[in-house]
């Protein structure tokens, strides 16, 4: 007898229901298993985490506040995805998005009339975002350089900068030599609605909306699809591949760096450590959870930063070291994964006779 | 047929396959089906596209799971869940795709994947193996060339070769000639039958029915996924095959209107290219296709066809020459200028050019309509319209698909390519380039592209067809000029063509060479 | 498309389901609530160093009052996480908060200010409001006792120094350590390398490693880990350790350690916060108070040196000198501090120069 994956020819409703059920039980119970080992009270443990992600408006809006980033750079890879353009560098396009943003916040303020200070402010980072992106979209298409390693690389490059301003010459002259940038000008900062949450949060959900418009109901959608599913068809149906991975990789791009420009105009309101927290990389988690569906994006988004945010419970309440959540949140995450392998494949149990060897 | 029927029913058959039964969503590829081979012989399993012969075979070998029904190899049941099981059982498969890595040796692919093989395997050794099975089987490779290095027929031979290595002796060969040239199908006849001798069975997915004449001994014809009969090759008429396997009358002479050429629509002056390596694949070819006929280049496959019609469809460059299209010089512009132009292209990869499988019937048929209204308007997609355009193509054309929606990838191949006609034809503005188009389509599929190309030049479009067979060249083309190492070889009118001149000249003749050997072979008996 | 709609709208409710019926078990209200004490590191307490010290004082106010207080911290927080935290904090009742970063300040008097009833305690701040106050030590104190046992030692006149960042309190601590080392070796110079990183053992391995192959014989640090001690000792170069008393984590190559010890700070403030004592203002610790402080020699230090060092020690408790007493000279030779005056805490707080003697630049 023996275990064997085969392939689905069709995702039945069932199955694409049951399979996130069953993963998010073998979830629960193996890392159930690992906080018996820690000594503290699984159940406890995991209604701390909800409690703390869902608990109450405030915690809820510290959730969003975290998801936020999640959504717009979550969005932005989504984009290149579906290109098969393997943009990992939205890390570097949302820390250089912020650094643009607060050098007009800061430097360029006084040329700027207030009530146009935080569109610019907004604006310079998706364009930092979008030109950063760029890079490696036109070492790929003029010269077929792979985007993999360009974007991580210039993830580096975009979090040295960062640093070297906000340590060097941006260091704010009143802050006895302490590394961040001064505090931007009122009318550069990002509104809040609710708590901490700012405006970020109407731009992701409406930028989700439109994007999924734009995705399965324009032209330029479809030449995405085309594209990204079989590169030398479209090139044979005359789709311009070049242009249309080098717009959309620059829109990627933008999405991130707005991520970056609303978290600095909207949280910390000036240039600090606290923007480099790898939301560019969650973001890839994010983009794959979500199937690259710009909907569920938002959705994983929330359940991810839920995940992060739910994660200081268990140092809080149960009163395990911070490497307890960060492992909590991998085994969640893991099978979750994973089980989007059983909605493609099936698993089938054969028992053979005769000479076989298993 | 009585008495041989019985004799073989005293023997085991190497392989018995009981009922098998496979469904895809909104498909039954097969229905019951039963089939026995026997030791010793070749089976050929004749049907049209989608009758369910490859998924039969794709059963068989382990690539999918059948619904219902069991399997015995050498009278015991089989429980074959991949291809290692199937070889282990010792069937190979030979599929239309070959399953080479090009940048590998012949050697290297024989034992690639190969369970027991040392940690750095003695490749003399290989190689001393491989001779002997080449020698044994007439399979004539080197076993240190390159893939790539290696044409289609040779790259066949490695297949075959991989299986006998491998202690396959029951072979599956779907549509083994489909890909090759007269004298190479030749030579696959010789191998196979050296393999039966050997002790070896076979089974030969066709539908070509002069193909079954020259290689096997039964043949078993399914029609819509279930079998039709199983007949005994000698006691059978390609005429009755025909009509078993479409379940009508097929036509065999097509119906032409006198072609009564106008303005060309296509000139091709003095265009050169050369391929990535930097070697000349068009050398100063010319030629001119007007309005309102069809013009048929011949020609063993890998001497230029590619390359010319991906010049002129904008998706390779050419080094010096003109492409000039309805007046207006084309050369080197991008595929979506020519699209403009009026050119439409019916490419010879179904699969990997032709269509996105991974995206809707609906979506492919409109892939070329959707630069104009009424599909999109102002950039925005009208999905009503897309549904009412995919409909008339879908009816026009007769594609068989189990909704709209479905993912082209999951049709048959014939269907696929009634999908890239019914979108090419239907942008066409004046040119249409059709290279293969016939290709591994079964015989009612093959006579539907070939009247709609007619069809194409009889209301004024110029068609440009490139194809192997010369068959169809004659049946279809006007005029047929035949390519050799980038060249044009020579012209003749279709009425006139006479198949042996056009051999010649397509193994590098010249058409005065051509007629004198052909008159010489007449005298001396046929020379293959 | 719509399935991964439908995957996550399945998973939401599903988590959101087994948390609420998880949830309803436990919500046993005590009946004597104890005393709320959070603490909100930068760090990890394993970390031997910085959080460690926090959190051995977390541990010594927990022993102080029993089971009068709770106490809870979480560990790893970076200033963009630091809001949410303390608003967690805030509505589970806890009230009275420690925050051991300088990055949390501005974020801690946010947070003070919408919760008016919660004590704020940041540590190495300047910002100060009703119920925020700050607290600090004069490390430099402790940093200038170090720095006479490497000076002293040194037999290359050359000391590494591998520190974080270019902040004033770095600096601060790397001008006393080589005022200190020039007070037994006038020809003594303190090389820096800048690691950019408060964690990273590796960096600081590697900075470490550096210096050594420059020709230092001794390793200082300001960093949160023993790392460079332990590089130091791998290549039988001795070193001196701060945060906590590294001899014991490394080894007696170790010469001593310029220690921290909040916890009667903690203690003491944790016990006003109880009786409503608490006032605001800004502590900035001393040797005195025992809040720095100099760990135990190691055995290869000799009775001259510690009696040097004791001597120092005794008058800078006295109150009669302190370590940026002038004259003090920067890099280029310019007195800054002209003998007898001395430098303001302000001028201490914002200190951006290196003094004569340091080797390396500020940027």
């Amino acid at each position: 007898m023996r275990l064997y994956f085969e392939k689905r020819k069709t995702s039945s409703k069932i199955v694409l229901i049951c399979v996130p059920i069953i993963s998010l039980v073998i979830s629960l119970i193996l890392t159930g298993f690992l906080l018996l080992v820690f000594g503290v009270n699984p159940l406890a443990t995991f209604s701390a985490m909800f409690n703390g992600a869902f608990g109450s408006s405030q915690n809820f809006a510290e959730t969003l506040v975290k998801a936020v980033p999640l959504m717009l750079t979550g969005l932005g890879v989504s984009i290149a995805f579906r290109l098969r353009f393997w943009n990992i560098g939205a890390e570097g396009q949302l820390v250089l998005g912020g650094v643009a943003a607060t050098w007009v916040a800061l430097f360029a303020s006084p040329y700027i009339p207030a009530f146009l200070l935080l569109p610019s402010v907004l604006l310079a980072g998706a364009l930092a975002g979008a030109a950063w992106a760029g890079v490696p979209a036109l070492l790929k298409t003029r010269l077929q350089v792979d985007e993999t390693l360009t974007t991580l690389m210039l993830n580096y490059v975009a979090i040295l900068i960062a640093e070297g301003l906000f340590y060097g010459a941006w260091r704010d002259p009143g802050g006895m030599g302490f590394p961040g940038t001064a505090r931007f000008p009122q009318a550069a900062w990002l509104p809040r609605i609710y708590g901490r949450v700012h405006y970020g949060l109407v731009f992701a959900l409406i930028l989700a909306v439109v994007l999924w418009f734009f995705i399965y109901h324009t032209k330029w959608g479809f030449e995405l699809h085309m594209i990204g599913k079989n590169r030398t068809a479209a090139n044979y149906l005359g789709v311009n591949i070049k242009r249309t991975i080098l717009v959309s990789i620059l829109i990627s791009g933008a999405f991130s760096g707005l991520a970056g420009a609303s978290e600095v105009a909207g949280l910390a309101r000036r240039l600090q450590e606290g923007l480099i927290q790898g939301y560019g990389y969650t973001a890839i988690i994010v983009a794959w959870m979500a199937q690259l569906n710009p909907f569920a994006s938002i959705a994983a988004a929330i359940l991810m930063a839920a995940l992060l945010v739910g994660g200081d419970q268990v140092q809080m309440m149960m009163r395990l070291p911070s490497a307890v959540g960060l492992v909590m949140q991998g085994m969640i995450l893991f099978p979750l994964l994973a089980g989007s392998l059983f909605s493609e494949y099936r698993l089938r149990i054969s028992r053979t006779r005769g000479e076989e060897t298993p | 047929m009585e008495d041989t029927m019985a004799l073989q029913n005293d023997l085991t058959p190497v392989v018995e396959m009981k009922g098998i039964t496979k469904h895809f969503p909104g498909v039954t590829a097969n229905n019951q089906v039963t089939l026995k081979l026997y030791p010793g012989e070749v089976l050929a399993l004749l049907g049209e596209n989608g009758a369910g012969k490859s998924s039969l075979m794709n059963v068989l070998v382990g690539l999918y799971r059948q619904d219902e029904g069991e399997i015995l190899v050498r009278g015991t049941p089989a429980e074959i869940h991949s291809p290692k099981d199937a070889v282990q059982l010792g069937l190979g498969m030979v599929h239309q795709n070959f399953k080479l890595v090009e940048t590998m040796t012949v050697a290297e692919n024989v034992v690639l994947g190969l369970k027991h093989l040392d940690f750095i395997p003695s490749f003399s050794e290989i190689c001393r193996r491989i001779n002997t099975i080449s020698r044994q089987y007439n399979l004539q490779v080197d076993p240190r060339a390159y893939i790539w290095q290696l044409g289609v027929g040779e790259q066949q031979r490695v297949e075959i070769l991989k299986l006998i290595y491998r202690g396959a002796d029951i072979l599956i060969l779907d549509e083994p000639t489909a890909v090759l040239t007269p004298q190479e199908s030749g030579e696959l006849s010789r191998i196979i039958a050296q393999m039966i001798d050997e002790g070896k069975s076979a089974i030969f997915i066709t539908h070509k029915m002069e193909e079954i004449k020259r290689f096997s001994q039964r043949v078993q014809v399914l029609r819509k996924g279930e079998t039709a009969a199983v007949l005994e090759t000698s006691k059978t008429t390609p005429s009755e095959l025909a009509r078993l396997m479409v379940g009508r009358e097929v036509l065999f002479r097509l119906e032409k209107k006198i072609c009564c050429p106008g303005e060309p629509v296509l000139e091709v002056k003095n265009l050169c290219a050369s391929n990535e390596a930097g070697r000349p694949s068009l050398q100063d070819l010319s030629f001119i296709i007007r309005a309102g006929e069809i013009l048929g280049i011949a020609g063993v496959a890998g001497n230029g066809q590619r390359k010319l019609t991906e010049v002129i469809t904008g998706l390779d460059r050419a080094d010096s020459g003109k492409v000039v299209i309805q007046g207006k010089d084309m050369t080197n512009r991008t595929p979506l200028d020519l699209i403009q132009s009026g050119v439409s292209h019916i490419p010879p990869d179904r699969i990997s050019m032709g269509i996105v499988g991974d995206m809707s019937v609906a979506s492919n048929l409109v892939m070329k309509e959707y630069r104009s209204e009424p599909v999109v308007k102002r950039g925005i997609f009208n999905y009503k319209e897309v549904a009412k355009s995919a409909k008339e193509k879908i009816d026009a054309y007769n594609i068989s698909t189990p909704s709209q929606n479905t993912e082209a990838k999951f049709l048959s191949g014939g269907n696929i390519q009634k999908i890239i006609l019914a979108r090419e034809i239907g942008a066409c503005r004046g040119l249409l380039i059709a290279s293969y188009p016939s290709r591994g389509l079964d015989v009612g599929a093959m006579e539907a592209v070939r009247l709609q190309l007619i069809d194409q030049r009889n209301i004024g479009n110029a068609v440009l067809l490139v194809s192997e067979d010369l068959e169809e060249l004659i049946t279809v083309a006007d005029r047929i000029a035949v390519i050799y190492e980038g060249r044009i070889m020579g012209e003749v009118p279709a009425e006139k063509a006479d198949i042996k001149i056009i051999g010649h000249m397509m193994a590098g003749a010249s058409l005065k060479g051509a007629a004198q050997a052909a008159a010489e072979a007449e005298l001396g008996e046929d020379g293959i | 498309m719509k399935k991964g709609i439908t995957v996550f709208l399945v998973l939401l409710v599903l988590a959101s389901g087994i948390a609420m019926a998880a949830g309803r078990q436990d919500t046993a209200p005590a009946e004597e609530e104890p005393f709320k004490v959070a603490f909100i590191y930068v760090g990890s307490p394993v970390d031997y160093g910085w959080t460690f010290e926090h959190d051995m004082a977390r541990k010594a106010v927990e022993a102080e009052f029993g089971d009068a207080v709770e106490t809870a911290y979480v560990e790893n927080v970076t200033v963009g996480d630091v809001s949410r935290i303390l608003n967690q904090f805030a509505q589970q009742g806890y009230q009275i908060v420690f925050g051991n970063s300088f990055g949390y300040m501005d974020y801690m008097a946010e947070a003070a200010e919408e919760y008016p009833d919660i004590y704020f305690e940041h540590c190495s701040g300047y910002q100060l409001g009703p119920n925020k106050a700050n607290y600090f030590g004069r490390m430099y104190q402790a940093r200038y006792l170090s720095g006479i046992a490497a000076g002293a030692m040194t037999e290359t006149d050359q000391i590494g120094y591998v520190a974080a960042f270019p902040i004033p309190e770095v600096i601060r601590g790397i001008n006393a350590f080589t005022l200190g080392a020039q007070k037994v070796n006038p020809n003594v110079q303190v090389r820096v390398v800048w690691t950019n990183t408060w964690f990273d053992p590796a960096r600081e391995r590697e900075a470490a490693e550096s210096l050594l192959d420059a020709g230092v014989d001794i390793i200082a640090q300001h960093q949160d880990t023993t790392e460079p001690q332990r590089a130091a000792q791998d290549r039988g170069a001795y070193s001196v350790g701060y945060h906590s008393d590294m001899r014991s984590f490394v080894g007696d190559s170790v010469l001593s350690s310029a220690v921290w010890d909040f916890s009667n700070y903690y203690i003491d403030r944790v016990r006003a916060a109880m009786d409503g004592t608490w006032e605001s203002g800004a502590y900035w610790g001393n040797l005195d108070d025992g809040v720095v402080g100099l760990a135990e020699f190691s055995p290869l230090v000799s009775q001259d040196v510690r009696d040097i060092v004791a001597q120092e020690k005794e008058k800078i408790i006295s109150g009669a000198w302190d370590v940026f007493h002038g004259p003090v000279r920067n890099q280029q030779g310019e007195v800054l501090v002209p003998a007898g005056t001395a430098m303001t805490d302000a001028e201490m707080l914002g200190m951006i120069f290196f003094v004569e003697g340091v080797v390396g630049r500020i940027d």
